[in-house]
């Protein structure tokens, strides 16, 4: 367990080190000044509210989980993974005592909390923004509800980044990773639009899972049976992933 | 005497027929082993296989008594490499790079790693990045990295690289020193014929994937004039004639 | 150990996808509310369009400002097949002002009554057909295209529907839809409609600014053999004024479907009541010309051209209807010009023609085609009941600032 620890607490360091996680999260919380530019355009313009204080957060919860965010966790994946297996800096660490799997695991573990990082400056500043600039009309069962919306949406993307993470270990560069994860992308996202029905098996669909947890009586089939899809999902492309990590030569 | 490396039917051949075949090879504690070969004899593909870089095709590697393939964490706790070129995080300092190594060992807090840094004269680069660094200062880097836990065994594959002469004496007085105080045990790869002669106290002779023959530096330097003759009488005596002689 | 390590692969790989499969069939093979209201819908559609022989269909929609009725309509269809009738009551009431709009249909008649006055318009048609009874929507051609629309549009909401089975075998659906899980986009689209209609300044309701949708609720009843029987749905809005007064604005929508093989439609008595009648072929066709005589004899108009910067009359054109009776008509064309305007003279100015009065649907039952003699020159004639005029065209380059009114030259 320590030496997870150890191979957590440097990948983490890592990533923050990297200009590239922190760009990634200054952009991100651009976002929520452009939101609250155009919704406060929109309603001087138009005479539309837009949104009230709460709506906010999850306005820009809504674009960011189809946009920017699974866009930043492929491209921190891909660094991880491609970026290192390209600069041969994975060595540094494989030839420490550490179990492959510990790095594997390590290396997913700090790109969840790259995610789960994202997210709750997203959530923090949206509402916080929210509270600025729009209408009150918060109650503390909606803040709360907003919460559990932002950190259930952890899981998908999670999962997101797992299937990239086998990609990274199939493909030799990360350039193709990149772009065979925007087209995977773009062609489920377009096929849980035409086929309704199997949208509910798309990751891409799943991204807005946290919808489920706003309904005011929770549909808790459906949320189950989503978690267990995704459940089923990470642990087979972490296993894939695993499998050809640790086959790997360097 | 201790057996700390013990390699058996080591096979690790590339699908276009390079590689190791079948190599066996004790290494004892306090050994300064020098693996020498050609380029392309297949030295890298071994020391890959023995710090657990590449899956062996068969045989196994125990440092310890600890299988590498299957108790990788415990085979690797005493050792510190370096494998062909040293690598770094080039936005890390140096320093940082080796803070992350560190965390990896419960004993080696930040004095050692200043300690590391003093020993292979990198003291004074501490906070920059290795990006800007020559290859000699990278490999002094590497080498202060592979010390930095204190471990019982040294694998080194070419060492020497880049290296220039003071470079390269400093870090032959460094591997003597830690051979005679910490009772390190060293296992260098090279192809410069004269270095290993001077640096290592058994050699092991590499050609075309297969381990030739072993014997003490001592032994050889009786019953031959130079390494050199050795190195091309071994060579001969298994049927080839190196395409030039080193 | 390394055979452990496959081992665990193996299993974990194995359980990941019997975990998915598993799932992923209950998935599928489980309907969403939002399906399950969508499959009812579709049923009930089909058994009214084709298996129900009597319903009543009542939908109703009412606006409320701040809890005072703003517009308020009512419309109760009822449906017979063996009868092949359907009678329809609409009312409304907008801002106090109430309406009523009555209409029955059968194979042989049309009633309707306006609600400004207390006339019946009474349409007898002298071949009855059967008409369309009710059209299934979703059989028409675009419906799985707009079907495909509204699932996107539903997206992740499809599962806030919730379903409550009763003992009885019904299901209650309902759902409710608070501003923080209504999409953004939604709302600020459905704000921006609700803003432009109550944009004009002299409604009692004028609403400018901050405007949202506050809640959006729905249920729905389906009794046990899938057919909706009721369906109710509510959204509120919230806006301000010019002069910063909230106004919460209610819009609700209640369908209902009752009566299923028990509805009668009745024929109303119109004895005692203001009648005006017309006889028509069939339906969709218009009236036929009840007396067809009556159009034989001279319609003319004049033939207009310029002059030192006036209007000057150049001519007439006459057209001689010499016979006339329900089925054909004939008669002749020319065009009489007055002295120095001979030369503006196009052809054909001087012909006779014999024309049979259209008979198929979607035709002008009061006009008739022709071919001018010894041309393909097509023309076509109409004839005006109501104004006692005629309307006669001839296609073609001579058409050009052609006069086609011609009026009845009276002796």
């Amino acid at each position: 367990m320590a030496v997870f620890q150890a191979a957590l607490v440097n990948e983490i360091e890592k990533l923050y080190k990297k200009k590239k996680a922190l760009v990634a999260v200054i952009l991100t919380l651009a976002i929520i000044v452009i939101g609250q530019l155009v919704i406060v355009g929109v309603r001087s313009g138009f005479g539309v509210r837009g949104v009230g204080s709460v709506e906010f957060s999850m306005l820009v919860l809504s674009v960011v989980i189809n946009t920017i965010l699974p866009l930043f966790t492929a491209l921190i994946v891909i660094d991880s993974f491609s970026g290192e297996f390209a600069a041969n800096s994975m060595r540094i660490t494989l030839t420490r005592p550490v179990s492959r799997f510990k790095l594997f695991s390590a290396k997913l573990t700090a790109v969840a909390v790259f995610i789960l990082t994202a997210l709750m400056l997203l959530l923090i500043f949206s509402l916080l923004a929210g509270f600025l600039f729009n209408a009150n009309s918060a109650s503390l069962g909606d803040v709360a509800r907003i919460v559990v919306a932002y950190l259930m949406s952890l899981l998908p993307l999670f999962v997101l980044a797992l299937g990239i993470a086998l990609a990274a270990n199939i493909l030799r560069s990360g350039i193709s990773v990149f772009f065979l994860a925007v087209l995977g992308f773009i062609v489920f996202q377009g096929l849980g639009m035409f086929f309704t029905r199997y949208s509910g098996l798309l990751i891409t669909t799943e991204l807005s899972w946290y919808n489920l947890w706003l309904a005011s009586t929770l549909p808790l089939g459906k949320i189950i049976r989503e978690f267990l899809i995704m459940v089923g999902y990470a642990i087979i492309l972490f296993t894939a992933g695993f499998y050809l990590f640790d086959k790997k030569e360097f | 005497m201790e057996k700390v490396i013990e390699i058996t039917n080591l096979t690790k051949v590339y699908p276009n027929g390079r590689g190791i075949r079948d190599i066996n090879l004790d290494i004892y504690r306090g050994d300064i082993f020098g693996f020498l070969g050609p380029n392309g004899a297949g030295k890298t593909t071994a020391m890959k296989v023995m710090t657990g870089l590449i899956r062996p095709g068969s045989g196994d590697v125990k440092i310890f008594g600890y299988s590498i393939t299957a108790e990788y964490e415990q085979a690797m706790a005493e050792v510190g490499t370096i494998i062909e070129i040293a690598e770094y995080y080039p936005y890390l300092s140096a320093f940082d790079n080796l803070k992350q190594l560190a965390r990896y060992y419960a004993k080696v807090d930040y004095k050692r790693i200043d300690e590391v840094l003093e020993l292979t004269g990198m003291l004074k680069y501490k906070q920059e990045k290795p990006r800007k660094f020559s290859l000699g200062m990278k490999q002094r880097l590497g080498l202060a990295a592979a010390i930095l836990s204190r471990p019982k065994v040294i694998i080194l594959d070419e060492p020497l690289n880049g290296l220039d002469v003071e470079g390269m004496i400093d870090m032959r007085n460094l591997i003597k020193q830690l051979a005679e105080q910490d009772k390190t045990t060293f296992f260098i790869s090279s192809h410069l014929i004269h270095d290993v002669e001077l640096t290592c106290n058994r050699i092991g002779v590499v050609y075309d994937g297969r381990l030739l023959n072993v014997d003490s530096t001592q032994n050889i330097l009786c019953n031959y004039a130079t390494l050199e003759n050795y190195f091309v009488s071994e060579v001969e005596r298994n049927g080839r004639v190196p395409s030039c002689s080193r | 150990m390394k055979i452990q390590k496959k081992t665990a692969m193996l299993l974990s790989f194995a359980l990941g996808t019997l975990l998915l499969a598993g799932t992923a069939i209950a998935d599928i093979s489980s309907q969403s509310g939002y399906g399950q209201l969508k499959d009812s819908l579709k049923l009930t559609a089909a058994k009214c369009s084709d298996s129900y022989n009597s319903f009543t269909m009542d939908f109703s929609t009412a606006v409320t400002d701040n809890g005072k009725t703003v517009t308020s309509s009512d419309s109760v269809q009822k449906y017979d097949r063996a009868k092949n009738a359907v009678e329809s009551v609409n009312t409304s009431e907008n801002n106090g002002q109430k309406s009523r709009f009555y209409s029955y249909m059968d194979a042989s008649t049309t009633i309707s009554q306006n609600p400004s006055d207390d006339i019946y318009y009474v349409n007898q048609y002298s071949e009855p057909t059967k008409r369309a009874f009710f059209t299934d929507p979703f059989k028409s051609s675009n419906s799985e295209d707009i079907e495909k629309i509204a699932d996107a549009v539903v997206g992740g909401l499809k599962d806030y529907v919730v379903v409550k089975d009763n003992a009885d075998g019904s299901k209650e659906l309902s759902g409710t839809l608070t501003e923080v899980q209504i999409p953004p986009l939604v709302n600020a689209v459905a704000s921006l409609q609700v803003k432009q209609l109550f944009s004009n300044p002299n409604q009692t309701t004028h609403i400018t600014k901050d405007i949202y949708v506050k809640e959006i609720k729905g249920t729905a009843l389906i009794n046990k053999d899938g057919v909706l029987e009721s369906i109710l749905g509510t959204g509120i809005l919230s806006g301000k004024d010019a002069q910063g007064q909230v106004h919460e604005l209610t819009f609700e929508l209640l369908g209902k479907l009752t009566g299923i093989n028990s509805t009668a439609v009745t024929k109303p008595d119109l004895t005692g009541k203001k009648v005006v009648q017309q006889v028509i072929s069939k339906p969709n066709s218009g009236p036929g010309i009840s007396d067809p005589q009556k159009f034989v004899g001279t319609f003319k108009n004049d033939i207009v051209s310029q002059k030192d910067g006036e209007f000057v009359k150049a001519g007439e054109r006459i057209i001689d209807i010499t016979h006339m009776d329900g089925k054909t008509v004939a008669g002749s064309y020319h065009e009489e010009y007055a002295a120095g305007f001979a030369a503006n003279q196009k052809p054909p100015q001087d012909f006779k023609f014999t024309a049979t009065l259209n008979k198929g649907p979607n035709q002008d039952p009061q006009g008739a085609e022709f071919t001018v003699p010894g041309t393909n020159t097509k023309g076509n004639i109409h004839f005006d009941e109501a104004l006692g005029q005629v309307y006669f065209n001839i296609n073609g380059p001579s058409s050009q600032a052609f006069n086609s009114v011609f009026n009845k030259v009276f002796k």
